[in-house]
């Protein structure tokens, strides 16, 4: 059995953020990936300004095989059934459109850690003073004796069902896929990345130009047909927005998304020695974007860590009260007063919005209304509301809402 | 494939290259940890040199972090220095083998400067000796791992006292040096690194020598204010003075420009023996004023004081009472207001350190309130150095950012007066270029009152005030750290460039301090 300090499973973003963290401070760190490394990875790969910072301060300047073609991003593309498109430019520049595939890879070396790649999560027993993590290398079972594992594999997370075994059922799921289409002639800007509001394409549609061809992805409830959600959605390009695309290519791919927690401050940070990090506890940035977020709150993972073992204080504590400042800029992306009367996002949607006449405001809003109907069904309302008006009487989300 | 054109004989802009990014230079400042190559032949060279390293988790495990409390690192051994001997055996056996080695004194730097990622740590306060005092030349040769309270409880004995040091108890003197060190004295005496009259510095390559404004000039003017790149310093000479108590005087502003423009009227005039402004909030501003001698006083008292635009204590109390009574939505302001003032102002007045009305000892009076009032695990204390005409704008526009990161939070501004004959120390350190007399300085200090924050939530905090610096053509108190990002966008790539030159000349290996800035 091998004895080390600190277990991350997953070798993602979160992962990279996390070990860079412990590593630095001397703590022996493996990560576990059930792939072999460098694996591929679905995303759009698009990174908000604060992530592209985060990965710069800490992993260095970006090699371009860690870039898909066009390099970076301008911003955001707003698209209404009005036929109204509000163009945002990010905040702080340009950001990089990551190849998640050598990303990722890129920053768990950059890390410093020890990889165990082809390794899959078995399951844990938590001990109170160290954690037992059960594995399967190429095959064979293999066993991890920790102080504490870092749960950073995702939104289907395993880890987090060996800890909540009932929480995938108390969550709706959604599915994301995307298609790949050689393009003929497409008038939108390759420099954005464009995301349409319209309850009729899906719950998640966006599109935008990597390495000469088109995206054309779609999210949805799962148990819908993805092949059709997507016929759908590149008809409506075709015919709204003169978007001619040959027939997608066979690589097309998708994956499940728990999108959610974030919105309703319902996270899932662990129990006990085990800590949940990135998209598998629930964040998720307003446009979809996790990357950020992961890097984050993973980095904040291994700050918990460290910090728990200096102060001798059990690591959860020191998580989620570290982790509340994470929360606050990721759930106030979603928090309706936020949006209105702040800039919560990276991209100045207000202005954007002042820009158009007011018969276009007035569709916009009316658009966004139409749109946000389509999530009744989850009856996030009230939740919605509650933690909005939480937030100015407390200064933060509770966290007496996450698991 | 979508490539843009691009002019001939041009290359068009990278837009994940360097200036993409807004805000902060595009640069590697959480540095890799040293992966280790070569370190048990370098821990047996060391060995052989008779060089003790200790190897131990414990021993490593208690420099794993700085004042500042976040960033977290561990060295791979440490040494304790004993002598320049010593540390020159160890740099000369880290050259040879590329062992980085990052170099200690109290461990009071907030960005991780003096936190090792792998490598030797080199732990300097095992050198703190007083060598020698000379009374009538006003000197003293101190080992520079000293703090500056024991230095100044050795020097009260010969009724003797420092010119400037900092405001904590542990700082090093060799630390220092190599950085700046302000006090409420600092407008008429300069910053600690000013009293230095020669050193005695052990050079990355690890030779001896000794250097002042008449010897090995050039090296001189790099150690001082040189962040520990261009060697240790391992003694020092320094000015010292006859000791004096001093009489405190208070008054109290409710804006932060009048009283910045008071402090400032009051240095040109050099009116006062020390001054500064400690505030609570923006709301309550303190321009502290003291005396060495009462014939100062009197001059102040006659020529200055009804100049000055701040209240007494209480007729600040009555204004301050009429400000909340017109605001109660503001009353948990006001509430704050009373509660620290009830908690702080005592400890400047506590009666053990004063006699016949005058306060005995400032550096424990000072020092003691600082830790107990201000201090906290996480010492984040961004600051922004400029030139007194900027100084207003930029306290004006850090304040700002304070409120939006903070609840409640502390502004120190003092005056730093320069020697115009040390300029060549000034260039590339914390003095603003374009400083002519006096550079002043603030530092932004939030109040974390056991909250538990994340380094992302500081380190956003500290982006804001430092892209203040850059806007305004500032510099800063320290460098180092994630303030390695800084350097190149408020110096110049040509002047960051010559320094880098000469620190790849004076250690070749890149083995001192060598993430700290560049």
């Amino acid at each position: 059995m091998r004895n080390v300090d600190v277990v991350i499973v997953g070798a993602s973003l979160a992962a990279a953020a996390a070990a860079k963290r412990l590593v630095d401070a001397g703590l022996e760190t493996v990560i576990l990936e059930r792939k072999e490394l460098p694996r591929h990875k679905i995303c759009s790969g698009i990174l908000s300004p604060r992530g592209h910072r985060f990965l710069l301060e800490n992993f260095g300047p970006l090699p371009p095989e860690t870039l898909h073609e066009p390099t970076a991003c301008r911003g955001v593309t707003f698209h209404f059934p009005s036929m109204v498109s509000m163009p945002m430019d990010f905040f702080h520049g340009t950001t990089p459109h990551l190849h998640r595939k050598y990303s990722d890879h890129w920053a768990i070396q950059r890390s410093g850690a020890e990889v165990h790649d082809q390794t899959s999560f078995a399951g844990l027993e938590d001990r109170a003073d160290h954690v037992l993590v059960h594995a399967r290398q190429n095959g064979a079972p293999i066993e991890y004796r920790a102080r504490q594992v870092i749960g950073a594999d995702g939104p289907s997370s395993l880890v987090v069902r060996a800890v909540y075994p009932d929480y995938t059922k108390q969550i709706p799921w959604f599915f994301v896929g995307q298609k790949f289409h050689e393009i003929i002639d497409c008038p939108l800007s390759p420099d954005y990345f464009h995301f349409w509001f319209h309850p009729g394409l899906g719950h998640y549609t966006w599109s935008h130009a990597r390495d000469g061809r088109q995206i054309v992805g779609v999210g949805f409830k799962r148990g819908d047909n993805f092949a059709k959600k997507h016929q759908v959605v590149e008809q409506y390009l075709r015919d709204k927005h003169g978007v001619q695309l040959k027939p997608a290519d066979d690589d097309h791919e998708g994956c499940a998304e728990n999108f959610g927690p974030s919105l309703i401050n319902r996270y899932v940070f662990g129990k006990g020695n085990v800590l949940v990090t990135g998209q598998a506890a629930g964040f998720l940035n307003m446009i979809g974007e996790g990357m950020s977020c992961a890097l984050h709150s993973g980095a904040i993972s291994g700050e918990a860590i460290v910090e728990a073992q200096r102060r001798n204080r059990p690591v959860q504590e020191i998580y989620r009260k570290m982790i509340a400042s994470e929360v606050r800029r990721c759930s106030d992306q979603w928090n309706p007063l936020k949006i209105a009367f702040e800039r919560p996002h990276e991209a100045d949607f207000p202005e954007a919005l002042m820009k158009l006449s007011w018969r276009e405001r007035g569709l916009v809003l009316r658009d966004m209304w139409r749109f946000i109907v389509l999530f009744k069904e989850f009856k996030w309302g009230r939740q919605i509301a509650s933690a909005a008006l939480q937030r100015p009487l407390v200064g933060g989300y509770s966290m007496q809402r996450w698991l | 494939m979508n490539i843009p054109p691009v002019e001939p004989g041009t290359v068009g802009p990278c837009p994940v290259a360097p200036d993409a990014l807004q805000g902060i230079k595009r640069q590697q400042t959480n540095p890799a940890r040293w992966n280790g190559a070569g370190w048990q032949a370098f821990v047996a060279d060391l060995r052989t040199a008779g060089v003790e390293l200790a190897e131990s988790r414990a021993a490593c495990g208690a420099y794993a972090t700085d004042a500042g409390g976040t960033a977290y690192g561990q060295p791979h051994g440490v040494a304790i220095a004993r002598s320049a001997g010593e540390v020159a055996a160890l740099l000369r056996t880290a050259q040879a083998h590329r062992v980085p080695v990052t170099v200690r004194g109290g461990g009071l730097t907030t960005e991780g400067e003096s936190v090792a990622y792998g490598g030797v740590l080199l732990d300097m306060t095992g050198m703190s000796r007083v060598l020698a005092i000379d009374a009538t030349a006003l000197t003293v040769r101190v080992e520079a791992g000293i703090y500056w309270h024991s230095l100044a409880e050795e020097l009260r004995r010969e009724k003797l006292d420092y010119l400037s040091a900092p405001l904590n108890l542990t700082s090093s003197v060799g630390g220092t040096l190599g950085v700046g060190g302000i006090d409420v004295n600092s407008a008429r005496l300069g910053c600690s690194a000013d009293q230095a009259l020669s050193l005695q510095v052990v050079t990355p390559t690890g030779e001896i020598v000794e250097c002042s404004d008449t010897e090995n000039v050039e090296l001189f003017q790099r150690v001082i204010l040189g962040y520990g790149q261009f060697g240790v310093i391992t003694e020092a000479t320094l000015r010292v003075r006859p000791y004096t108590p001093l009489s405190m005087h208070y008054y109290y502003y409710s804006s932060l420009r009048t009283a910045i423009e008071d402090l400032q009227m009051l240095d040109r005039n050099d009116a006062s023996d020390y001054s500064g402004i400690l505030t609570i909030m923006d709301c309550a501003v303190n321009l502290l004023v003291a005396f060495d001698s009462d014939e100062r006083e009197a001059a102040f008292r006659r020529d200055w004081e009804a100049r000055l635009r701040g209240h007494g204590e209480f007729g600040f109390a009555l204004c301050m009472l009429g400000h909340y009574a017109l605001r109660p939505w503001k009353a948990g302001e006001a509430l704050y207001l009373l509660k620290r003032k009830q908690a702080v102002f005592p400890e400047f007045r506590r009666p053990e350190y004063m006699r016949d009305n005058k306060m005995h000892d400032r550096s424990v009076v000072f020092s003691r309130a600082v830790w107990k009032h201000w201090g906290s695990r996480n010492m984040v204390i961004p600051d922004l150095a400029t030139p007194a005409d900027k100084f207003v704008a930029a306290v004006e526009r850090g304040n700002a950012v304070c409120r939006k990161f903070f609840a409640h939070y502390t502004l120190y501004c003092v005056g730093i007066k320069l020697r115009p004959e040390h300029r060549p120390h000034y260039e590339m350190s914390c003095v603003p270029p374009d400083a002519e007399g006096w550079a002043y300085g603030c530092e932004f200090e939030p109040m974390i009152e056991g909250e538990v924050y994340s380094r992302d939530h500081f380190q956003a905090f500290k982006n804001a005030i430092y892209d203040i610096g850059v806007d305004l053509g500032a510099s800063y108190y320290r460098f180092g750290g994630m303030m390695k990002g800084y350097i190149r966008r408020t110096f110049g790539d040509e002047l960051v460039d010559k320094h880098l030159a000469m620190k790849r000349r004076a250690d070749p290996a890149m083995i001192l301090n060598r993430d700290v800035i560049f």
